[in-house]
């Protein structure tokens, strides 16, 4: 079971939000009631302010966020109480994308794609990084997919911006994941990076079958590569739907007014598609 | 699950939101500025009440550093007139301090780094352990280097063994306090990412902690190295071996121009340890 090549190859699981609350320990209630069904292999944007809790959403998935109340199911996995190695077994089938990409910087690129092996891989090996080959293998094959893998061995250090956010996609595909959380994974990228980031995951979406949730603030990525748009406004879902049918009202009832150019990203995507 | 009908005609719902509606999001009323002033005042004066206070019990008396000074002159001229002769006869010892030294320093790194993780609020959840630990090892800081000599020298009797065992608890408390705290002010995005990956503590520190933190633990073993050397001259006063010993005997018959060549010796290597490590820190941090 620990052999991850036993398994056939990745296809997405299903996401299910029944009643969820989350109430942080400071008595702030990031997500109220929230009520949401993703299918297995779907690809969500989720869209809302700043401090709508897009991040309390997608965090709550892979229990990084704990849920008050409610429950989600993540495949076979309930995530209420979830604890301890089921918990740790859950995460390892849910990769996660971060918005300041989260590298160890001081080790090599390809150590750090690695770092999706660690569950399948037993603590005497992590100690010595006595990795087995086909993690090695495995990890390359990831930083293939996201055409990085000549910087195998470089420092996390030496590589851009967009660069770094590559590896971190190519990180959470060696986990061989059923689930892809992205939170705000082009935020600190300008507009060509964000677009190849973008496509990045539109690909692993459409060609692995991984359902793949994505929080992002700009209202025309999220159209652009979202088939679903979730709104979020102080914890509570306002709209869900298909991107290209959010229109003028939806865009107020998310943001609390209407479109401005601030909203779109710059258009700098002729020479890209 | 409610529907609210603003988007009838689309495939899209919008739901409407329970309570508050639009403006209620983060709210705008102005927080009142937490009251911490009276504090930092507080502990000012405490340290400045505590500071004069010092003074008067130790008896700062700048009276008798100037009656002192004819007695001290004959003896600084002859610190300045180092004996080279004597160099020979100082090797052993010279040897032996380094030794100490080195073997003091690379035992006492080597415990220390799971230690630091065990310490670091950073790299360790569970905030019994974390308490525990961190109490033992203020226990052990909190007893000075001469102390820990004589303790040894009591129980092992005189001799370098002593020495080392003084040095290598000596080290562990700097080491684990400065690894520790270097590894709470680390950067801990790779860590979260990777127990995000289903890893365990242990996994996640190990895979993206440990690289972070290694150029300060290196370096701060060669500033630990260096402190050992000076302490290593100062336990040997106590009878736990190297240069100190001689530095005993030599004191004793009032041989100034002999401990100004042990002195001058001090600070060579000090000195070479310091361009060494500066020379390492440079190709650490690259
Ligand atoms: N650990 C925490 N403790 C208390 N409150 C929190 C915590 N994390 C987030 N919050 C609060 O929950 C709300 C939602 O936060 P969240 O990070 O989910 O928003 P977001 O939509 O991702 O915003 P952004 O676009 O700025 O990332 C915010 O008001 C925030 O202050
Ligand atoms: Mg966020």
């Amino acid at each position: 079971m620990n052999d991850p090549h036993s398994t056939p190859e990745t296809s997405g699981a299903g996401i299910r939000f029944e009643h969820v609350d989350v109430t942080y320990p400071n008595g702030y209630r990031g997500l109220k009631n929230v009520n949401l069904q993703i299918a297995p292999g779907e690809m969500v944007a989720v869209v809302g302010l700043s401090g709508a809790g897009k991040s309390t959403l997608v965090r709550t998935i892979n229990g990084l966020v704990p849920i008050t109340s409610g429950q989600i199911t993540v495949g076979e996995f309930g995530l209420h109480g979830l604890r301890g190695a089921r918990l740790r077994q859950l995460r390892s089938e849910v990769g996660m994308v971060f918005q300041s990409f989260n590298l160890a910087k001081r080790t090599t690129v390809l150590n750090n794609v690695l770092m999706g092996r660690l569950h399948h891989t037993s603590a005497w090996r992590t100690l010595l990084a006595a990795w087995k080959k086909d993690d090695v293998e495995l990890a390359m094959q990831a930083l293939e997919r996201v055409e990085i893998v000549q910087k195998a061995y470089a420092n996390a250090s030496e590589l851009s911006g967009g660069q770094q956010q590559r590896v971190a996609i190519a990180r959470a595909l060696a986990q061989k994941p059923k689930v892809i959380l992205a939170d705000e994974p082009t935020a600190s990228l300008d507009p060509p990076t964000s677009h190849v980031v973008m496509r990045d995951l539109q690909r692993i979406n459409t060609e692995l079958g991984i359902t793949v949730v994505v929080n992002l603030h700009f209202l025309d990525l999220a159209r652009r590569y979202g088939q679903r748009l979730v709104g979020l406004r102080s914890g509570e879902i306002v709209y869900d739907g298909q991107g290209a049918d959010a229109d003028e009202s939806v865009f107020e009832s998310i943001y609390g007014r209407s479109l401005t150019a601030e909203d779109v990203l710059p258009e700098t995507t002729a020479e890209l598609s | 699950m409610s529907v609210a009908g603003l988007g009838a005609s689309r495939a899209g719902t919008l739901r409407r939101p329970s309570a508050g509606g639009p403006g209620t999001a983060g709210g705008s009323a102005r927080p009142t500025k937490p009251r911490t002033g009276w504090k930092s005042l507080v502990a000012l004066l405490v340290v400045a009440g505590i500071t004069v206070w010092s003074a008067i019990a130790v008896g700062v008396d700048f009276g008798a550093l100037i009656e002192n000074a004819n007695n001290a002159s004959n003896t600084l001229i002859q610190l300045v007139q180092p004996d080279y002769s004597f160099f020979p006869q100082t090797v052993p010892a010279l040897v032996e301090t380094v030794q100490m030294a080195i073997i003091g320093t690379a035992v006492s790194v080597i415990i220390a780094l799971p230690i630091s993780f065990w310490a670091s609020r950073a790299t360790n959840p569970n905030s019994v352990a974390l308490g525990i630990v961190r109490f033992v090892m203020n226990v052990v800081r909190s007893v000075p280097d001469l102390l820990y000599a004589s303790l040894f020298v009591t129980v092992i009797g005189t001799g370098a063994l002593s020495g080392v065992f003084a040095l290598v608890l000596f080290n562990l408390g700097i080491m684990v306090k400065l690894i520790s705290e270097a590894l709470d002010g680390l950067d801990r995005g790779g860590q979260e990412a990777s127990l995000a990956t289903g890893a365990t503590w242990f996994k996640a520190n190990r895979q993206a902690m440990l690289p972070e933190v290694a150029p300060t633990y290196i370096s701060q073993t060669i500033y630990v190295l260096e402190l050992n050397i000076r302490a290593s001259t100062v336990i040997g006063l106590v009878g736990a071996g190297g240069l100190g010993m001689l530095i005993d005997k030599v004191r004793t018959f009032y041989q100034y121009h002999y401990l100004s060549l042990i002195i001058f010796e001090i600070l060579v290597i000090i000195v070479l340890l310091e361009l060494l490590s500066s020379f390492a820190r440079k190709r650490l941090i690259k």
